[in-house]
């Protein structure tokens, strides 16, 4: 263990020595896409997860409804983020004849309606299944 | 009751979701999904920046699509890890410093740096990449090589985390998630519950990883093209294939006299379109798969390069320099090494499914080669060099 984590330190050191010296001559112009990611993360992203989680909880009581709940808000939160580049295209973006490509809004929009409705479905379900076997 | 707000401690988080037996499993998925896309972009990398050592099979054809789809699905699949691994450790961010202990102090501070590069550095590729695929660039620097350098950057600081959590994550991994037979089912508390929890939140961050791939997979798996909504390039296009670069962008004007030049070491040939199209024609189908992880795949008929070049008299065997008529562009030229240009399956192609190439698609002649990336089919070809 003592030997792997040895040269897990020296092979780490010396790739990310490399990777530095690689960046050096774009430095300037990575450096705020580098320190954006961890800043809009730790102070804005989040606090904000922690208090919908808080509101959440408070809201429903229901641990499978929470749950499910829960899981639906991370998977629309991370379609939408997967979605900025498609939807937000900055005048700088050059002009391609295959983009865009398609109607993402509206993909986005459907894939969004039918996660939804999938929760939507599978917490009917339960909930059935639960009164049955109480009444059982 | 009133609280004075304060800056958190961890023990302020309680939440199942920020124990060690959660992030040790989100560390060692999120490690699975970037050593593929480090593995996957190194050898993108190298096939466009041979080194000597380097070579890359022409089998099978559809092997670099396979590689870069790799590529840029597992980097989806590590944006909904990386923020559920995040989440889990937050309430490590609240961790007062050791300010009376030096030594300690500066272990301290030597990880958080060390973490702090692997988070930038992670945020940094994912951002970027998703920007890259949509093909939008609202920044200074040059993507392919900053993406490239940060690449190291990430693996490098991966290592050094790894290197320092080893034994808190052996540890963790080797502790089961389902509270086993030792705790019966007699002594029911808090702990299930969390253990459940635990388990719902690994399941959840697993899931919206194969929702964000199926969302995207499209542009490259052929039956997922109508389910990924977020899928960046669906296989439509012109002549049934999408173009990256158009004719007019890249300021294409064909003369009329256009002759293809074929020149190596002693000797030189060329001839016109109607001679190229008289030669021997082959048809195969093979597929665009760019570097931005989409592909499509058509049929392209056109002249084997062996068979120019052994109707040209000029070597074969040898690497062959490929020239556009394009003078300005990054990809006006590419090489292709020895082993594709012997490839029977190296076309110079002057129809795609059946029809003429449109100026976009390359007319009058455009090179296609199996498991290349797309930005190195030379398209509007001028000239064939062969090397050495």
């Amino acid at each position: 263990m003592r030997v792997t984590r040895l040269l897990l330190l020296v092979v780490g050191a010396a790739a990310t020595a490399y990777g530095c010296w690689l960046l050096l001559p774009q430095l300037g112009t990575a450096l705020p896409w580098l320190i954006g990611g961890p800043v809009l993360h730790d102070v804005l992203v989040a606090p904000l997860v922690g208090l919908v989680g808080l509101a959440l909880g408070r809201l429903v009581t229901n641990r499978l409804r929470l749950a499910w709940i829960a899981a639906g808000l991370a998977a629309s939160a991370t379609l939408l983020l997967i979605a900025v580049p498609l939807l937000w295209r900055p005048p700088s973006a050059p002009p391609n004849p295959g983009l865009p490509d398609r109607d993402y809004p509206l993909g986005l929009a459907v894939g969004l309606a039918v996660l939804w409705a999938a929760i939507v479905v599978v917490l009917v379900v339960a909930t059935t299944l639960d009164r049955r076997t109480d009444r059982q | 009751m009133i609280r004075r707000p304060r800056v958190p401690v961890p023990e302020d988080f309680t939440a199942p979701s920020h124990s060690p037996l959660v992030t040790a499993r989100l560390g060692l998925w999120l490690a699975v999904a970037f050593g593929l896309c480090f593995g996957t972009g190194l050898l993108s990398h190298y096939i466009q920046h041979p080194p000597g050592w380097f070579t890359w099979p022409t089998r099978p054809v559809n092997l670099y699509r396979i590689t870069q789809g790799v590529h840029v699905l597992s980097g989806v699949a590590a944006v909904p890890l990386l923020l559920a691994k995040l989440w889990s450790v937050y309430p490590r961010l609240f961790v007062r410093p050791p300010v009376r202990q030096p030594i300690r102090l500066s272990a301290h501070a030597l990880e958080r740096i060390s973490v702090l590069v692997l988070v930038c550095a992670a945020f940094f590729e994912l951002v970027t990449g998703l920007f890259n695929v949509a093909q939008s660039y609202p920044w200074g620097f040059f993507f392919p090589t900053a993406h490239y350098a940060v690449a190291w950057l990430v693996v490098g600081a991966l290592l050094l985390h790894v290197a320092v959590k080893l034994p808190v994550a052996r540890a963790a991994l080797s502790t089961p998630l389902r509270r086993s037979g030792a705790a019966p089912a007699a002594t029911p508390g808090p702990d299930d519950r969390d253990s459940s929890e635990r388990r719902a939140f690994l399941r959840t961050s697993a899931g919206v990883a194969g929702i964000a791939v199926l969302a995207t997979a499209g542009v490259t798996v052929p039956w997922l093209r109508r389910v990924s909504p977020l899928a960046w390039r669906s296989a439509s296009g012109p002549q049934g294939v999408p173009i990256n670069r158009t004719a007019a962008a890249a300021h294409i004007s064909v003369p009329p006299d256009w002759r293809l030049e074929i020149v190596w070491a002693g000797g030189r040939n060329s001839l016109s379109l109607a001679d190229l199209a008289a030669l021997p024609q082959r048809t195969a189908e093979l597929p665009i798969a760019c570097v931005e992880g989409w592909s499509a795949s058509a049929h392209w008929t056109g002249v084997p390069v062996v068979q120019l070049l052994r109707w040209a008299g000029a070597p074969t065997g040898r690497p062959v320099r490929v020239t556009s008529l394009e003078t300005d562009g990054l990809y006006a030229a590419s090489t292709l090494p020895a082993a594709h240009s012997r490839d029977p399956l190296t076309l110079l192609a002057l129809r795609i499914n059946g029809e003429e190439l449109s100026p976009d698609h390359g007319y009058p002649c455009r090179l296609i080669a199996p498991s290349r990336p797309g930005v190195l089919q030379t398209k509007w070809v001028a000239r064939l060099e062969v090397l050495r």
